[in-house]
């Protein structure tokens, strides 16, 4: 059958990027990174001769509520630390009565951050998904030279943006925002696939935050529904004539089992069953049986109005005369012929949320956000369980997350990670008490030159996890650069009357007039806890320049250098642990 | 001392004075090394998605053009230039098919990574890794073969889009897209700054060592940072994605501080919906701005710098032979790579072929692989790179003979 051409072609896109995200949007398709997971299923991997680097020495232990603070938010704003400390005796008492208060959002006062965020006077955000789809796509006939379309098309996308950088720096539910920012990556939809860009806004809000602390198999049925998925990962055009296995191999290897568990190009019945007949592992033959399980399941969107049994609501549409009503055979289980509307895909989803390996490849994958980079077996095996054994609940994710951030892995590895460039721009501005109501664009821009433009990874994988991947030259220099912009307030936007302040002088007290009294200020109000020796006298050598780091330095020298003296330490690895 | 209040825009204007005095200071600090060693400079462009080896270098006729045409009914490419009797290149490769006659392009074909996976990443990983079938190496390929032959430059290797896992662990990568926008921004104060950075990242994790490695590369890109630069030959870079890091990649290697790889990512080859529409759609689009971006670039380093410089043009797969029904293909298996440069055998197809009949496919689906993607990296590690040791770089591989892509140094 002839399908309709894209409405919006791939030059379209790169033109209104270049529009909105800034002079050299520079699209990066850096490699993912996979870490490598030892699974004794797998072949035996080969001798390989281990010349790459040592392993990172372990750093000495902070104390907990610095860890918590940087790994379950995205770093202290200031007096952050006395509150978390103030929870309770002892370490474990404060970290069990922090988690229980991050996981249990809607009981945090977040008032100061609603009133932010109605001062912003965002337009789109509030519509739902069929508004959205009727106002910003159906009733907004498109032409690709237009940029009043352009503008009314992309905007819900960009409030998104600005939305979710205002929730990270001043929203008290940080854990509701690490976890929003795990999600979408997991389930990463990127920001300019070809069609439905303003549904962004439904699937992160109705999707991934109303289910990441809920069921994993009702989350998932949610993803594998949702337009924009849909449309980026080609299911809305695969059909029993032409299946396309787009969705269903992610669905698989990123969304679910995960390459850990994928034995490749083989014959399915070589592949061992567990205990219920089900195999331990996927190979192709199962994504080519999944793809025609999901045929029909497509977008209602027949904008031009040809098609039998189509509207054009912007909804999900199971669509019969797509579907391939035969057989199949998925993961060694038998899925007859003809079954009710939707059957096939759904029987995909509870064996793929029910799979002991996926319950493997989520909990360490969360594991590996929020306790390192190659996170120990035992926090993951305990994760796994807790997965399985609550998969039927209603909380079971808030369960696994828990199960994690009590565990005493987490308490023992500071320093396994660094803070990936979002987080690191977002932790400064925290640390400063940035003040902003709307986003300049010169904020996002800065990321992505860090190479992490939010929701702008092209490929399914989500932005990488680990800290090879964010530990190189650019990279580094942007997030270097980045401290600059923010404390010498260089990022305003003048043309859309988007200020954004950062008063470092007017945090500091007027008492402090020397280099060592100006270093030993701003060090804990920064880091929470002292700089070794040498460090602390490279910050006072910023602050001093030609003066005695005892002298009494004169006001134009302080309102001068002392900017330049809170970037540095910005700067400092010891900012950029976590 | 009054102390001005700069905007950065009056700052970065004082600025390039500033450097302009500096470099000279500064480059006596990093003592340019010439280059230490014979070798090539290595060029790897990795095509992100799978590029679609068979509308890339599509049979031109006899029973294989007969299987392609009848799989691809809608996408199939038409118009080829040809390459021998049996291949031709798509049209949009015009200026690359100049190349390969001058005898300065090698393809090969149905090479690819002999290890049955479809997936993206898994395949990047193990083609990047140098270890098909394991994740686990601590490193990648090109670093083992830097790390194995040494050297002293300062400007080692180059990744110009992220930090691919070829390069896993080679602490001196200096990673940049432009030297124009590789710059430290200040309020006047970036040398107090950078006194201050190296004290603080003197140390042995990672982070550190980038952090090092990254206040080293300013120096050695501050030169750069102003100055316009004037391609060679009339070479003209186009404004893409891809034209825009081979330019900064042409740039490093003509600063002469010794460039041994730079690495160059070009995405958007997953070609599953639109991928032809008589010649023209996705793939035309691309391969038009690789083929411009390629011979630019040749031509701009045909100025004393082609004889010492091997490319080679890399995906992590091919494609279906059957197109999908939304005028697309989905993840294949064999692929085609392409060599430039003055030590190239070039004006051939290599590669024995495997045909298209279904039951020479593999998996009754895609291209067989009959070269292995490391023959032709080990190939060129001996001729040109100065390495007779394929093994250190590839574990446990063993080239079979060899196909004569590359002549002797």
């Amino acid at each position: 059958m002839v399908r309709q051409q894209t409405r919006i072609n791939r030059r379209d896109f790169l033109k209104l990027m270049g529009a909105f995200a800034g002079a050299s949007a520079v699209v990066t398709a850096c490699a993912p990174k996979q870490v490598p997971a030892a699974d004794p299923t797998r072949a035996a991997p080969l001798p390989v001769d281990m010349t790459g680097a040592p392993p990172d020495p372990i750093l000495p232990s902070v104390p907990l509520g610095i860890i918590a603070l940087n790994r379950l938010a995205y770093g202290p704003r200031p007096g952050d630390l006395e509150v978390f400390n103030a929870l309770g005796s002892t370490d474990e008492e404060r970290l069990r009565v922090y988690v229980a208060q991050q996981l249990a959002p809607d009981s945090i006062d977040d008032s100061e951050f609603e009133a932010r965020y109605a001062a912003a006077g965002f337009e789109t955000l509030h519509k739902t998904h069929e508004e959205l789809y009727y106002d910003h796509i159906a009733n907004n006939p498109y032409d690709s030279n237009d940029d009043t379309y352009w503008e009314w098309y992309s905007q819900p996308a960009r409030e998104l943006v600005d939305a979710t950088f205002l929730r990270a720096v001043y929203s008290k539910k940080q854990l509701v925002e690490v976890l929003a920012d795990f999600w979408h990556n997991h389930f990463n939809v990127y920001f300019w696939q070809d069609e439905g860009v303003p549904l962004l806004v439904s699937y992160h809000r109705d999707v991934l935050r109303k289910h990441m602390l809920g069921n994993f198999r009702q989350m998932l049925e949610a993803v594998a529904t949702h337009p924009s998925m849909l449309y980026y990962l080609n299911q809305n055009n695969s059909s029993d004539a032409g299946p396309n296995e787009n969705f269903a191999r992610e669905l698989f290897e990123l969304h679910t089992l995960g390459a850990e568990n994928y034995f490749g190009v083989r014959d399915p019945n070589t592949i061992p069953k567990d205990a219920n007949g089900i195999a331990i592992g996927y190979v192709d033959n199962d994504v080519y049986e999944a793809a025609r399980a999901f045929t029909g399941w497509r977008v209602d969107d027949d904008i031009y109005e040809y098609e039998d049994g189509v509207e054009k609501t912007g909804r999900f549409l199971y669509y019969k005369p797509w579907h391939d009503r035969f057989n199949k055979l998925i993961l060694g289980r038998y899925i007859p012929a003809d079954q009710p509307d939707m059957q096939d895909g759904r029987d995909v989803l509870d064996l793929l949320a029910n799979h002991p390996g996926t319950a493997r490849f989520i909990a360490r994958k969360l594991a590996r956000r929020f306790i390192a980079d190659v996170p120990p077996e035992s926090v993951v095996e305990a994760a796994a369980s807790v997965f399985l054994e609550y998969r039927n609940e209603p909380d079971q994710l808030k369960r696994v997350v828990e199960t994690i951030l009590l565990s005493p892995e987490f308490k023992q590895t500071w320093g396994a990670k660094i803070k990936r460039p979002i987080e690191a721009a977002i932790s400064m501005m925290r640390a400063l008490n940035t003040d902003f109501t709307r986003l300049p664009g010169g904020i996002p821009w800065m990321c992505s030159m860090m190479g992490q433009a939010l929701f702008e990874r092209r490929p399914p994988d989500g932005y990488p996890d680990v800290k090879e991947a964010w530990a190189n030259s650019m990279s580094l220099l942007y997030r270097w650069n980045f401290a600059v912009a923010i404390a010498e307030n260089w990022m305003d936007d003048e043309e859309q009357k988007r200020v954004i302040r950062t008063d470092i002088l007017g945090q500091t007290p007027a008492q402090l007039r020397t280099a060592e009294a100006l270093a030993d200020y701003w060090i804990p109000r920064i880091l929470n806890r002292p700089l070794s020796g040498p460090d602390r006298q490279a910050v006072i050598a910023v602050m001093a320049q030609e003066y005695d780091p005892r002298d009494e330095l004169p006001q134009d020298h302080i309102d001068w250098i002392l900017p330049a003296m809170v970037e540095v330490i910005l700067m400092s690895p010891d900012f950029q642990w976590k | 001392m009054p102390a001005p209040r700069l905007s950065r825009r009056n700052f970065l204007q004082g600025c390039s004075a500033a450097i302009a005095g500096l470099a000279g200071a500064r480059l006596t600090n990093v003592a340019f090394a010439q280059s230490d060693s014979p070798a090539d400079t290595l060029v790897v462009v990795f095509l992100r998605g799978g590029w679609d080896a068979l509308n890339v270098v599509p049979p031109m006729e006899g029973d294989d053009r007969g299987y392609y045409e009848n799989a691809r009914p809608d996408i199939q490419i038409t118009n080829l230039l040809r390459l021998d009797d049996r291949f031709g290149f798509h049209p949009a490769l015009a200026p690359l098919h100049e190349l390969y006659q001058q005898g300065n392009m090698a393809v090969i074909h149905a090479v690819g990574l002999d290890y049955d996976t479809r997936s993206h990443f898994d395949a990047m990983e193990y083609i990047e890794l140098g270890t098909p079938g394991s994740k686990n190496a601590a490193s990648g390929w090109i670093t083992r073969y830097l790390q194995g032959t040494g050297t002293s430059a300062i400007l080692p290797a180059l990744s110009t889009s992220g930090a691919p896992s070829s390069l896993l662990n080679y602490v001196p990568t200096v990673n940049l897209n432009d030297p124009g926008d590789f710059s430290q921004w200040d309020n006047g104060l970036a040398q107090s700054q950078q006194a201050a950075l190296r004290q603080m990242y003197n140390g042995d994790t990672l982070l550190h060592r980038a952090g090092m490695r990254t206040l080293q590369s300013l120096d050695i890109v501050h030169p750069l940072v102003e100055q316009d630069y004037k391609p060679a030959n009339g070479a003209s870079y186009n404004d893409d994605e891809l034209s825009h890091q081979l330019k900064t990649v042409a740039r490093m290697i003509k600063l002469d501080a010794g460039l041994r790889v730079a690495t160059v990512d070009y995405g958007g080859w997953d070609t599953h919906e639109y991928e032809n529409d008589g010649n023209g759609g996705y793939i035309a689009e691309l391969l038009g701005n690789l083929a411009a971006g390629l011979s630019n670039f040749y031509l701009d380093l045909d100025s004393g710098y082609t004889d010492r410089l091997s490319v080679v043009v890399i995906s992590e797969f091919g494609r279906r032979l059957v197109q999908n029904e939304d005028y697309g293909t989905d993840h294949g298996h064999g692929n085609v790579m392409f060599a430039l440069g003055g030590g190239v055998n070039g004006g051939r197809v290599y590669g024995a072929w495997p045909g298209l009949r279904n039951d020479q496919l593999y998996d009754h689906a895609d291209l067989a692989v009959t070269t292995d993607y490391r023959q032709v990296l080990s190939e060129l590690l001996a001729r040109r790179l100065g390495n007779a040791d394929p093994a250190a770089v590839f574990p446990g591989y063993v080239p079979s003979g060899e196909l004569g892509i590359f002549h002797a140094g």
